[in-house]
């Protein structure tokens, strides 16, 4: 196989159609021969009407006994041989180009989206991308595969024949082309607005799905206010709007195709009745003008379909600027980083005045300072939108800091690579995501080495999952996400938790990760931390007062700065935040207490 | 490594016989459009004809014209060619457009069938059945059954009048060579018939291969943050890799195929042609057949491989619109579980009691959903129904909804077996407003007026006072015409509901039904729906799904649920003094909604200094 991969990046370019031809790098020898063949078998197909003008001329009309026919019905035969090795070939080599190019932009593609920023990635749909990933790629190796081989096809087919008719009679053939540039005309015209009408047809295919889906989804208020006829006429006429623009597309069709159809009888009718006259008259032989018959058909007919080649690649120049503008993002740099120790962090981490925010001007987080020893366990409390999240995200890397200096170990985290740091660093976030696997297959996603399955169950029971996990009707081979079974939020965090937990971390960082469970699981997961916790450093960013209460720093930040800070035994004592939301809960005990008296 | 992959996506397979009460039935659709069948059909049979006339033609040419050496034939054959060549044009208009339209009018009847029929389907049916699913059924399924009673006979109706016309012009110019011809053709065919076959295979296998990439895309670009935070990208990069380069085996596999298909069926043409050849120049010297005459044989060799080579083609796509319109059938067949008993009348009222008497339901008899459920509710009461996920609930307000009826014992509204009554008399005098409420796209306004269609404006808008939702509305933008987008997608939670409110108003319902929000809603708004559920209650038989402790605390009778029993029943003070589950999840709660209430953090002097900044 050809080079598999390729810098796509450097092969962008303004011009689409030259950055459609750049990215064939590498292919381009190979196209080229896709092209040879294929005159090759043109011509092929035009030599088989000399045959042809041979057989009547010499043969049948001269009477002559010195050629066998056999011999000459086995040269149709073996014409059509030569032509089918050169088709195929020519089919084969092009299949190879339009594959290979296709499977090194897929890959390319896979590879620079999950390469790509955080930041990135939060201001983009992912449906969109997906969209573009999938069917605007596939646009393109339509690109490749039909529609410039296609273009080609034509292209060669008209040459090599008009060559062959101008060898036969010049006049003849001129005369057989005259309406080669009307056709091409209508051809273009039409095929832009039957891709106009195909546009309409498929929004109005857009809006009837919504209605259905929209009725679907709201069948239980159709249903309680018994409003099934006023929806029946509501989707009728979404339904016949389609039915209109349907025949308004095929009208186009309609139209184009007789159209074609009559202009290119026409011109063969001329022809025929030309060469006919000519051959009256002597000026031409019979067997010319049986071959001119067979080569004007592939003059003309293919040219009808230049059109829809042309609206189609269009199409593809739409897709290739969707997909080069995924391209054109910078990637993350995952191994950039000057220090890269070869064995694990101990965890010291040490924020000076850092200053961090999305958009200059609004900074997020306000020059934090604050030390963690190797092994601490470090709780960060504050309203939403104070900066927690934003804190953790920047340990891993996944945002760089604007100034301020943060080391680990004392070394500048900016010196480490990002991936060193994330292989050191484990996070569980408030919503986690899992992938359409087997439970196991989730739990080990991740980890860069063999796992027994006694690893994975002992990081599902300090998850607390262990349990609910062998209750289920497959174990562990339970598949989730959309095609498998529904998980509750809950489930879903500690199965995210057990999955931090087999990578092993040496810095752990539960996001909220709790606040999907109850507060007893909670409470026997955090006590199943603590066991496992053997030195590592650990951040808690929580909401509950008993969540925090056994860290050894609780960070109480607000509007990016940090506001309060010590222990829960220094906190408890002192004016401020904390303590109103410790106090808060005995008041609301208090209430209770009260509340159940009246009753 | 590809463990994960054990797990593929399953593209339903075709069955590969015909079912002959099916296509009967696809037949039936056209019925209604007869004239478009017959005059497609008419026209198609005209044109494929002419198309061989045109090559006969051309042989009298050679044989009339050129060698007799014949100007004014010439003249005259080319003077009926012209006039033929309008004929033509005009037949091709027709058919396409006729054919089309045909086909746009059989999808546009199925997907009102389907519609119109999903309207009354019972909700045991949308319980069990994917919202998807029944999507691709009412629009790819009916679009292909479309395509079949449209492009499918007109591929079939026109090969079969091209290969007869060819044929009998065969035999007409030649009859042994038309022997010889028919002789071979037809073996070389079926092997191009089989090649092509596998040709489709190999597509199919490039289908099912590209959604499995599409879903690895979706899957990496949803996941990203983990993948990122896990350092995956290496492995799940050699992952991708071993399905693109399954899906670059199966595109070349497939490609290589087709490539290798065109080849083949010129060799089976060029088979033939030197048979022609061969054969027909002997019978030349014979004076047997023209020059003329070999030409048109070529010809119509070429001619008849065209349509017999997409044989295989037609043949898959016929199956699998055959396939497509069982399904379709099937949904439009499924009978409705919950329906109007013969004789159902409208009691004129549903106000009475509401009386359920050892129901039990279930979907499937291992799994009880109710069991021996027996409640009395006088007219006017308040019912809060409390309990976990998953105790029944919501079945037991969708049973006084008739949306599901008893599978053992009776409901009885005001002394009657409630199924002696119409569908439509219970539905429309219930008031109903969900957990997360369903708006529909377009106006506020419209959507008010949802619950009674010919509702004036004015009585909307009190509609909506009473409701409490007025003062908010004006101030949306937009007021009563401000959009609120697909499922109500611009509205909050709290302020779908307010709206869901006055929809329930406006019914002026004799039973109330609501399902409280679970997640949180901003105290004002909370307010405004405590308001409007009141006002909605009094004087009506109310069930309320609570979630909200001032909601429980309010109800005249507290049912308590689990694992579709009744656990505990009584008053709030009642309940409480039980001490039992009731108090627990109570004072469980309490905390919770506590804590929510007392936002720490709004108290704080920045919070403070922001609000009053501002």
């Amino acid at each position: 196989m050809i080079s598999n991969t390729l810098d796509l990046h450097g092969t962008l370019a303004e011009n689409r159609l030259l950055g459609l031809w750049r990215m064939m790098t590498g292919f381009r020898w190979l196209y080229f021969g896709a092209a040879v063949s294929m005159g090759l078998a043109a011509v092929t197909k035009t030599a088989t009407y000399f045959l042809l003008r041979f057989l009547v001329d010499e043969v049948l009309v001269q009477e002559r006994a010195d050629y066998p026919l056999v011999v000459i019905g086995l040269g149709f035969v073996g014409m059509a041989l030569l032509e089918g090795v050169f088709t195929f070939s020519s089919g084969r080599l092009a299949a190879r180009c339009s594959e290979g190019i296709t499977l090194r932009l897929r890959n390319y593609l896979y590879d620079h989206l999950q390469r790509l920023s955080f930041t990135y990635h939060s201001k983009s749909a992912t449906g969109e991308l997906v969209q573009r990933s999938s069917s605007d790629v596939d646009t393109i190796r339509r690109f490749y595969s039909e529609q410039a081989i296609g273009v080609g096809r034509i292209l060669l087919l008209f040459v090599i024949n008009l060559a062959a008719l101008l060898y036969l009679n010049v006049r003849l053939a001129l005369l057989s082309i005259i309406v080669v540039p009307v056709l091409v005309g209508i051809s273009v015209w039409f095929f832009r607005k039957i891709a106009t009408a195909y546009e309409a047809y498929q929004e109005q295919d857009a809006v009837l799905t919504t209605a259905l889906q929209e009725n679907l989804s709201g069948m239980r208020v159709v249903k309680a206010f018994a409003r099934q006829d006023y929806e029946r006429d509501k989707f009728e006429a979404v339904n016949w709007g389609k039915y209109r623009r349907g025949r308004q597309l095929l009208l186009m069709h309609s139209l184009y195709w007789p159209s074609s159809d009559v202009i290119c009888f026409f011109q063969m009718l001329g022809g025929l009745l030309v060469g006919a006259i000519m051959t009256v008259a002597g000026e031409i032989s019979i067997g010319t003008y049986l071959a001119y018959v067979g080569m004007i058909v592939w003059i003309l007919w293919p040219l009808r379909n230049l059109g829809r080649l042309i609206a189609q690649s269009s199409m593809a120049m739409i897709s290739y600027g969707r997909v080069a503008e995924i391209i054109r993002e910078k990637r993350e740099p995952l191994d950039l980083g000057n220090h890269s120790p070869s064995g694990n962090l101990q965890g010291e981490i040490i924020f000076r005045d850092v200053s961090f925010g999305y958009s200059p001007g609004k900074p997020v987080l306000n020059e934090v300072s604050f030390t963690v020893a190797p092994g601490q366990i470090i709780a960060l409390l504050g309203p939403p939108g104070a900066g927690k999240t934003s804190l953790v995200n920047l340990l891993p890397r996944f945002y760089e800091y604007t100034s301020g200096s943060i080391t680990l170990d004392e070394v500048e985290l900016s010196d480490y690579p990002r991936i060193y740091l994330r292989s050191q660093i484990g996070i569980v976030e408030q919503e986690p995501f899992l992938f359409s696997r087997t439970i196991r297959e989730n739990i080990i996603y991740g980890v860069g080495r063999d796992v027994h399955d006694e690893d994975v169950e002992a990081a599902a029971r300090a998850a607390v999952i262990h349990d609910v996990i062998t209750e289920m009707p497959n174990g562990y081979n339970t598949m989730v996400g959309e095609k498998g079974m529904t998980l509750s939020g809950g489930q879903k965090q500690r199965i995210a938790i057990a999955r931090t937990l087999l990578k092993d971390p040496r810095i752990l960082i539960m996001d909220d990760a709790t606040a999907a469970v109850d507060s007893e699981t909670e409470a026997a997961i955090l006590d199943g931390l603590h066991s496992l916790v053997g030195g590592r450093t650990t951040f808690i960013i929580a909401h509950r007062i008993h969540t925090v209460m056994n860290a050894d720093l609780i960070l109480v930040l607000e509007g990016g700065r940090i506001v309060q800070r010590g222990t829960h035994a220094e906190l408890e004592v002192q004016e401020g935040m904390y303590r109103r939301i410790f106090e808060l809960q005995a008041r609301i005990e208090d209430e209770l207490a009260q509340e159940l008296r009246n009753v | 490594m590809a463990e994960h992959r054990a797990y593929r996506f399953q593209e339903e397979e075709y069955s590969t016989h015909f079912n002959g009460k099916t296509i009967l039935r696809i037949l039936g659709q056209i019925q209604r459009h007869w004239p478009w069948a017959v005059g497609a059909g008419v026209l198609i049979a005209v044109v494929a004809a002419l198309d061989a006339y045109f090559t006969f033609l051309g042989k009298r040419m050679i044989d009339e014209g050129i060698i007799s050496r014949d100007l004014e034939t010439i003249y005259s054959l080319a003077f009926v060619y012209g006039g033929l060549i309008f004929v033509q044009g005009g037949g091709v208009f027709g058919f396409i457009y006729f054919i089309g339209s045909l086909g746009e009018r059989i999808q546009y009847d199925l997907r009102q069938k389907m519609f119109s029929h999903l309207q009354d389907l019972s909700f045991s049916y949308f319980d069990r059945t994917p919202v998807g699913w029944i999507m691709s059924r009412v629009t790819s399924d009916s679009a292909r059954v479309g395509e079949l009673v449209s492009w499918g006979m007109l591929d079939i109706t026109w090969g079969v009048v091209n290969i007869s016309t060819a044929i009998g012009f065969m035999f007409l110019i030649n009859w042994r060579l038309a022997l010889v011809v028919l002789g071979i053709v037809p073996m070389l065919l079926i092997t191009a018939s089989l090649f092509k076959r596998k040709v489709l295979a190999a597509y199919r296998q490039v289908r099912r291969m590209n959604s499995e990439i599409t879903g690895a895309y979706n899957e990496s670009i949803s996941g990203v943050r983990v993948v990122k935070a896990l350092g995956r990208e290496q492995a799940n990069l050699i992952e991708f890799g071993e399905l693109t380069r399954d899906m670059y085996q199966a595109g070349f596999r497939a490609a290589l195929l087709s490539a290798l298909f065109l080849p083949l069926v010129q060799l089976i043409s060029a088979i033939a042609v030197g048979s022609i050849v061969w054969y027909g120049g002997l019978q030349a010297q014979l004076g047997n057949i023209t020059i003329g005459g070999i030409q048109a044989f070529i010809t119509y060799v070429a001619f008849m491989l065209w349509p017999i080579q997409e044989m295989a083609r037609v043949y898959a796509e016929m199956q699998q619109s055959v396939a497509s319109a069982e399904r379709v059938f099937g949904l439009i067949d499924s009978v409705p579980e919950v329906a109007d008993r013969p004789g159902s009348v409208d009691p004129g009222t549903i106000g009475g009691d509401l009386v359920f008497e050892h129901v039990d339901f279930y979907y499937d008899p291992s799994k009880p959903v109710l069991t021996d459920f027996t409640l009395r509710v006088k007219r006017g009461e308040t019912v809060a129904l409390v309990g976990p996920t998953g105790a029944g609930k919501s079945t037991v307000v969708n049973m006084i909804c008739r949306f599901y009826e008893p599978r053992n014992g009776v409901i009885r509204i005001g002394g009657r077996d409630y199924t002696e009554f119409s569908m439509r008399a219970i539905q429309s005098r219930i008031g109903m407003v969900l957990q997360t409420p369903h708006l529909f796209s377009g106006t506020v306004r419209e959507n008010i007026r949802y619950g009674r269609l010919d509702a004036s404006n004015d009585e909307v808008e009190r509609a909506a006072k009473v409701a409490g939702a007025h003062d908010y509305i004006v101030a949306l933008e937009g007021g009563y015409e401000g959009e609120v987008g697909e499922g109500g997608i611009l509205l909050s939670v709290g302020h779908k509901q307010l709206i869901s409110l006055a929809r329930a108003v406006l019914t002026q319902p004799e039973i109330f039904i609501m399902d409280e929000a679970t997640s949180s809603v901003d105290t004002l708004t909370e307010a405004l729906i405590q308001r409007g559920m009141e006002m909605l209650m009094t004087g009506r038989t109310t069930f309320v799904i609570a979630h909200r402790l001032s909601t429980i605390r309010r109800a005249d009778r507290i049912v308590v649920m689990d694992h579709g029993r009744i656990v505990e029943m009584g008053s709030h003070a009642d309940l409480i003094r039980a001490r039992g589950p009731y108090y627990n999840q109570y004072t469980r709660q309490f905390r919770q909604e506590r804590e929510m209430a007392y936002d720490p953090f709004q108290l704080s002097p920045i919070r403070v200094r922001e609000v009053r900044d501002n």
